[in-house]
């Protein structure tokens, strides 16, 4: 069930009078109510992985409690050890298992050596099972680290766990954050919905309008590459960055506005990251849950930048390295971390990356400075290119690619693979960027004018391009549900 | 909450209006030609309406139509004689041809491929079958004897599925005070073009299967509905033409040969009926020759199937009898 679907609104509508109207009153029956909720949008999709996310539920759940209860540190450490084993495991074994099986068989013919290959099994991928993994884990971690108090009532945390809004592709909470929402009692804010309403509303912009409407063409450009020109390749790795942006952060924006109807915040997962003015701000506003979850469990564990310049460099590598990994089973994730630590790296032994921490470009002004402006240039030049290696299938297409562009620059008008007019992408781009400027300064609410006309023209003009786009030959699922 | 659901409703209705709006003055929407059953039980458009055809999002199509006394989408009037060399293009939406200007029409580019010798009359309609054409042919018979050539559409898959002719009632049901209201707005309009309301007419059957599960028909229970298929067609086309009778001196047909079974061209050839294979030079093309949002030719398609059309016409103009 998509997000981007007739039966998620119904759904959508169901559970929220139920919610709200019969079960008001009790935060028991909402939780009940959530949780089957949950699994039902889960078991939509395959009801057979319902048994991983309650096994990872039961795991988490009872490892909290034996951290928090032992008295011994190598007690607690044991126990930890048993819910970061359980959770890699899972992930492990259902997204990388025949991964690692292909590359070792790869790397023993490179040594001549031919193997039959008959390990690798037909794997079905979980939907959203790096996201929930990582969930639960921060769980048990956070108990390890005395940052919290594990729940007794199974029942909150089974639905912190499996909470449909963020379920199957984050943002990835922390129970600090959430479970202390679901065991509260909620009560009905009006400004909270309709701020959530809103927020679904830009989200479904983004996907519909922007991510759907460019991806036939990214899809066709990176499909024939050797076909096209170096322009054309330049234009399909920046569309493909808004294709991403406007997917994964449209998803992200439908997912907190969906909370917000439970009266739940969840945090930001994207504060307009095009707009950074080095890669360090980059990855303060990109995709920033599962950032900050490397930051807080794997880059300070290490010792973050607090030892020497050798160890630092180190952990941004491991960070970077595991982050792009996270994102998939294959060695262009790998290169696409690579290449943002490679970015990051020079930011940090420079001492910059903490200079854009707060604020963001034109902070105080009207327009951005020349300087500010050329910065934001660089930075979407370096994430562009690294995103050739996000989208392509396979490295060697990958350098191909970029060597299509570098080798021998070349200029030819590109044509839609439907024959759709492409000034119509080029404008709904440029006024996209523009209007991302003009909001700049709060994700959270993407039709803050004070004027109600206005306001209501905006709404209007947003429902309208969403009907000027829609493609029903266009497959709506989400990017990151593959993750 | 009950604040929220007042306000929500309000700003829905609102929007919508807005975007009634847009799509009016953008002309995003179809116009949509009235239709009637005459004397002679043919269905055909109201005669002399002009209006525009849109296809696809953002217009990517738009073309004039105007419909003749007659009432059919032509820049012509028809009034065949014996004085001049008289063509009838029969067939359903890709003859009546409303996905592109009226006066640059797959007739109009048959008359100037034949340098203006020959006077080209389209009586194509949405939905016509082979019934529907064989009937309409029959019942004007007196014109359709003056006409040289009558071109017969034929798409196997779909012309054929019966046997005697009958208005349709289903089409018919469009002309109802209902339907011609909902015509009025044009976002619906707009909006069911593009395909945004298909989830919500799949809707109810999805739910249906979720709760049934139905299972769907095996592949060896489709192969024996092909075969029942193949033989109820070929009685159809048995029954239609020996009931409204077809002259195979004038009549052709036009048909795609890649996508009619052979069994049927065979039977075809065996009994001498004539066809022009417009799928051959459709096929061949390396540009599109339809539209981006439907399988209606395109322009491009359209010059093919004329200069198809146009060829069987010299040669068969320039055969002794």
């Amino acid at each position: 069930m998509l997000f981007n679907s007739l039966e998620f609104f119904v759904f959508l509508i169901v559970v929220y009078l139920l919610h709200w109207i019969i079960l008001r009153k009790s935060l028991k029956f909402q939780n009940i109510l959530l949780l089957l909720a949950s699994y039902f949008f889960y078991g939509l999709w395959d009801w057979r992985f319902l048994s991983l996310i309650l096994l990872s539920t039961i795991v988490d759940y009872y490892v909290g409690i034996q951290i928090f209860s032992s008295s011994k540190a190598s007690v607690k450490k044991a126990w930890l050890l048993v819910s970061v084993i359980f959770n890699i495991g899972l992930l492990g074994f259902f997204k990388y298992y025949n991964f690692f099986i292909d590359s070792w068989v790869d790397l023993v013919a490179m040594l001549g050596y031919n193997i039959t290959n008959t390990w690798t099994l037909k794997v079905i991928l979980p939907v959203g099972i790096s996201f929930y993994t990582f969930q639960t884990m921060s769980y048990s971690l956070d108990i390890y680290y005395k940052k919290l108090k594990p729940t007794i009532h199974f029942l909150s945390f089974a639905t912190f766990v499996s909470f449909f809004p963020q379920l199957v592709a984050g943002p990835i909470e922390r129970a600090s954050n959430l479970l202390s929402q679901i065991d509260s009692k909620r009560d009905f804010n009006y400004k909270q919905q309709v701020d959530g309403i809103k927020l679904i509303v830009w989200g479904l912009f983004k996907k519909v309008v922007i991510a759907d409407a460019v991806a036939p063409i990214v899809d066709d450009i990176f499909s024939n590459y050797q076909n096209y020109s170096s322009s054309t390749l330049v234009l399909g790795a920046i569309f493909f960055g808004f294709q991403i942006y406007g997917d994964f952060s449209g998803y992200s924006d439908i997912a907190i506005g969906t909370a917000k109807l439970f009266g739940v915040e969840l945090m930001s997962n994207f504060k307009f990251p095009f707009f950074s003015r080095n890669i360090a701000e980059f990855w303060r506003r990109w995709h920033i849950s599962l950032s900050s979850w490397f930051q807080a469990y794997v880059y300070i564990p290490l010792g973050g930048s607090r030892q020497s310049k050798v160890i630092t460099i180190r952990n941004v590598l491991i960070v970077f390295l595991i982050s792009g990994f996270w994102h998939g089973a294959n060695w262009t994730f790998v290169v696409w971390g690579l290449l943002h630590a490679l970015f990051f790296i020079p930011v940090l032994l420079l001492g910059k990356n903490n200079t854009y921490k707060t604020g963001i470009i034109a902070q105080n002004t009207l327009l951005p400075s020349v300087k500010e402006l050329l910065k934001v240039c660089y930075v979407f030049s370096l994430v562009t290119l690294s995103w050739v290696f996000f989208r392509a299938e396979s490295i060697k297409d990958a350098f191909g690619y970029l060597y299509r562009i570098f080798g021998n620059f070349s200029f030819e008008a590109y044509l839609h693979p439907s024959g759709y007019r492409m000034i119509d992408y080029y404008v709904l781009i440029l006024v996209f960027v523009l209007y991302e400027y003009v909001i700049r300064k709060n994700e959270r609410a993407p039709f803050q004018f004070k004027n109600k006309f206005l306001r209501f023209f905006v709404y209007a003009v947003v429902v309208f391009a969403m009907l000027l786009f829609y493609d029903s030959g266009v497959d709506r699922s989400f990017i990151y549900f593959q993750f | 909450m009950v604040k929220l659901l007042f306000k929500t409703g309000v700003y829905i209705i609102l929007i919508l209006i807005c975007l009634e709006l847009f799509v009016r003055v953008l002309h995003l929407g179809k116009d949509n030609p009235s239709r009637f059953v005459d004397a002679l039980k043919v269905e055909k458009w109201k005669p002399n309406q002009t209006g525009f055809s849109v296809t696809g999002n953002r217009r990517q199509n738009f073309s004039e139509y105007h419909i003749n006394n007659s009432g059919f989408n032509s820049y012509r009037e028809y009034t065949p004689s014996y004085d001049r060399v008289e063509v009838a293009l029969v067939g359903d939406s890709f003859i009546q041809g409303f996905h592109q200007d009226y006066y640059n029409s797959l007739g109009k580019k048959i008359e100037n491929n034949m340098n203006n010798n020959v006077d080209v009359y389209e009586y194509g309609y949405a939905g016509y079958d082979f019934a529907d054409q064989i009937h309409l042919v029959n019942a004007y018979k007196e014109d359709f004897d003056k006409i040289d050539h009558v071109i017969l559409g034929l798409r196997y898959r779909d012309d054929l599925l019966r046997g005697d002719y009958k208005v349709v009632n289903d089409r018919m049901k469009l002309e109802a005070p209902l339907y011609q209201n909902l015509r009025k707005i044009k976002l619906l309009g707009y909006a069911s073009n593009i395909g945004i309301l298909d989830p919500v007419k799949k809707f109810p059957g999805k739910i249906i299967s979720f709760f049934k599960n139905k299972k769907g028909s095996g592949a060896e229970k489709k192969k024996t509905n092909q075969v029942d298929n193949h033989a109820r067609y070929l009685k159809n086309f048995k029954s239609l033409i020996s009931r409204y009778g077809y002259d195979k001196s004038r009549f052709v047909l036009l048909i795609s040969v890649s996508e009619t079974p052979p069994f049927f061209m065979d039977y075809l050839k065996d009994n001498n009926f004539e066809y022009i294979d417009f799928g051959a030079v459709l096929n061949k093309s390396k540009t599109p020759t339809t539209l981006i949002y439907d399988q209606h030719w395109n322009n491009h398609g359209r010059t093919l199937i004329a200069q198809s059309i146009s060829d069987y016409l010299i040669k068969k103009i320039n055969t002794p009898h």
